[in-house]
Parts: C-alpha cells; structure tokens; sequence
C-alpha cells in the first residue's frame, strides 16, 4: 500500500480530531506535499462542521417540569412501599412478641391448662398452631389492602 | 486564559455542589441539573431513537433512574459521562423492548451504508455550509446504525473525548475509533449518493 493510499484511512479521524499526534504529523507531512489529499480533508472538515451545526431540535414544551413532577411522583410511590414493608415487619415482631407474652400470662393465670372442646389452649403446640393460624389470616388481609393502595397509586401515577 | 481557568475551576465546583445536594435529594438541585441538561439530553435521544414522544419518555427515565443511583455515583467520575451512560443504557432497554435491532449490533462489522460511494464532489464543501445542506446532513444520518448515530452525536454534537464516549458506551477506545471512522465514511457515503444522483438531473 503505497503512502497516499495509506492517509485515506486516516481523513475521517482526522476530520473528527481524534488521531494521535503521530498520526497527525504523518498525514499533514503528506498533505503539504498531495493536492489530493488537502482538497479530501477540505471536504471531510466541511462534514465535521456540517456535524457540528445541524439543526437543533427543540425541547417540548415543559419538559423540565413534567420530567421533575415524575420524579417525585415516583419517589413518593417508592418511600410509601419502603414505609409499608418497614410497618409489615414491625407489626409481625410486634405480633409474635405479644403472641408468645400472652401464653405466659395465660398459663401462670390457668396453671397450665385452658380446655376448649377438648383441647388444651395453652399446651404450645397447640397455642401456636391456633396464634399461627390468627397471624396469617390477619397478614393475608393487611396484604389485600395493600396490594389494592398499591395498584390505586400505579394507576394515579 | 487564568481567569478562564479560575471561572472553570468556579463552574466545576458549581457542578460538585449541586450533585452533593441531588445526592441530599434538594428539589431545586434536581430542577438545576435537568435544566442544564434538557437540550443536550433530549437532543442525544431524539438523535438515537428518533421519535419525539420516545426521546420524551426516555428523557423522563433518565432522571428516575439518575436519583434511584446519584447515591453510588461515584464523583471521580466525569459526571456528563455518568449522565449519558445512564442515558445509553436506557436506549438499549428502548430498543430491546421494542424488539427491534440493539443498540449494539449491527454496523460495526458490515460494511458502511453506501460504502464505495466517492463523494469527491469538490462543491460540497460550499455546499456544506447552508442550512439546507446541515437539514440533508441530519436526514443522511438518520440514515444509518443506531450506534453510528450516537458515536458522531457523541464526538461532534457533545464534542466528548474518545475516552468519554467509550464509558458512555461501555466499549474499548479502540472501537470507538473505528466505529466513529465508519459513521463518518457512511455519513459521507449517504451523502455522496444524493449528490450523484442530484448531478444527473
């Protein structure tokens, strides 16, 4: 390949102002001296400042301030599932924690037995089984409601 | 020239402290930064998808996404770069939803749009100039790769360094390079060909 063929390569970079400083030197050693080449990277400037001026588009109109409502719209949505999940927690330890403070209580009061139909209430197993049950279904419910207030806020957003 | 330089060190310092109080999650900090950055931004996606209510949408994004991740900015980082790698990264999600071509395949390995075609029309320089030629210049790179399109909006619309468009991308230096060369030669190309044509009539 001879030089002239090998600066071709190099027009649209050079165009761009992104060759290395070899590079550089190289291809406008050979310029100085290659009609040619001056009148390609002529052309190939006059496409690097065409790049530069091209028309511009205009902004639609409020973008900024819908662009902003969204944000804080989105960030209300997202701190009012953060606060959810932090209260379904709470209220689960807060559960357990008087679950298992009302079966002391109820077996100092009763001494150990609390007969219903036939079942002791207060033997633990059985105690956990029926406050287990108590605890899902009131879980199940909170979880309804909030998936409701969630898809009401999807559907405000 | 020092005043320049003490003015920059001033606008940068600017620039730090409004990230900081975006960081806090401050209203007008938030307002700041997409002001700054609405033509720019809008500019970079309508260049790239093209739609206007698309580039809207993805505008939008863009600073959801900016706030759920301002926190693990890290501000070594050029932020413009951060800003519109966030931007990339929601074009591809763009593309990829619309089950259309990615945003990076295609175009690099192929040969350019019209390639082979010699624009050596020594007229184009003047031509170039006007407004009319800059309209033909934007249609002509509508014309090609979505990638093609975001590298020269990137180097010649943002004026970024190779090394920043590359963190945009998220692609070597070396591909940035070539992949700027193909745009350009394909730019060219696009334009060659109406010229051609043109001279014909």
């Amino acid at each position: 390949m001879s030089e002239h063929e090998s600066m071709q390569a190099l027009f649209a970079l050079a165009a761009a102002g992104v060759l290395d400083a070899g590079e550089q030197r190289r291809l406008d050693e050979h310029a100085r001296r290659c009609p040619e080449c001056r009148r390609q990277l002529e052309i190939w400037s006059a496409y690097a400042e065409g790049l530069r001026q091209l028309p511009q588009p205009a902004v639609p109109a409020q973008l900024v301030e819908r662009t902003r409502a969204r944000v804080w719209q989105e960030r209300a949505a997202a701190a009012g599932r953060r606060w959810d999940e932090w209260m379904l927690g709470i209220l689960a330890l807060f559960a357990w924690t008087v679950g298992l403070t009302f079966w002391f209580v109820l077996r100092i009061f009763t001494g150990g037995a609390l007969v219903v139909m036939g079942a002791n209430l207060v033997r633990f197993g059985t105690y956990s089984a029926v406050s287990t049950a108590l605890v899902w279904l009131t879980a199940a419910v909170a979880a309804l409601a909030l998936g409701r207030r969630r898809r009401e806020l999807r559907r405000s957003l | 020239m020092i005043l320049a330089a003490a003015m920059d060190r001033d606008a940068l310092r600017g620039a730090d402290d409004v990230i900081v109080r975006l960081r806090r999650g401050d209203p007008d900090a938030l307002t700041a930064m997409i002001s700054r950055y609405q033509h720019r931004l809008y500019r970079y996606f309508l260049r790239l998808v093209r739609e206007p209510a698309a580039a809207d949408d993805l505008f939008q994004q863009t600073w959801l996404r900016v706030m759920e991740k301002i926190g693990r900015y890290d501000a070594q980082r050029n932020f413009e770069s951060w800003l519109f790698s966030v931007a990339h990264n929601l074009a591809i999600d763009f593309w990829r939803t619309r089950h259309e071509i990615s945003l990076d395949e295609g175009g690099d390995s192929g040969a350019a749009p019209g390639a082979g075609l010699r624009a050596g029309d020594p007229d184009a320089l003047e031509r170039l100039l006007d407004f009319e030629r800059g309209a033909q210049l934007a249609a002509s790179m509508h014309q090609l790769p979505a990638i093609h399109r975001e590298v020269l909006t990137l180097r010649f619309e943002e004026d970024m360094k190779l090394e920043d468009i590359a963190e945009v991308a998220g692609i070597p230096l070396s591909t940035v390079k070539s992949r700027l060369r193909r745009a350009l030669e394909g730019l060219r190309a696009a334009m060659g060909g109406r010229l051609s044509g043109r001279r014909r009539q």
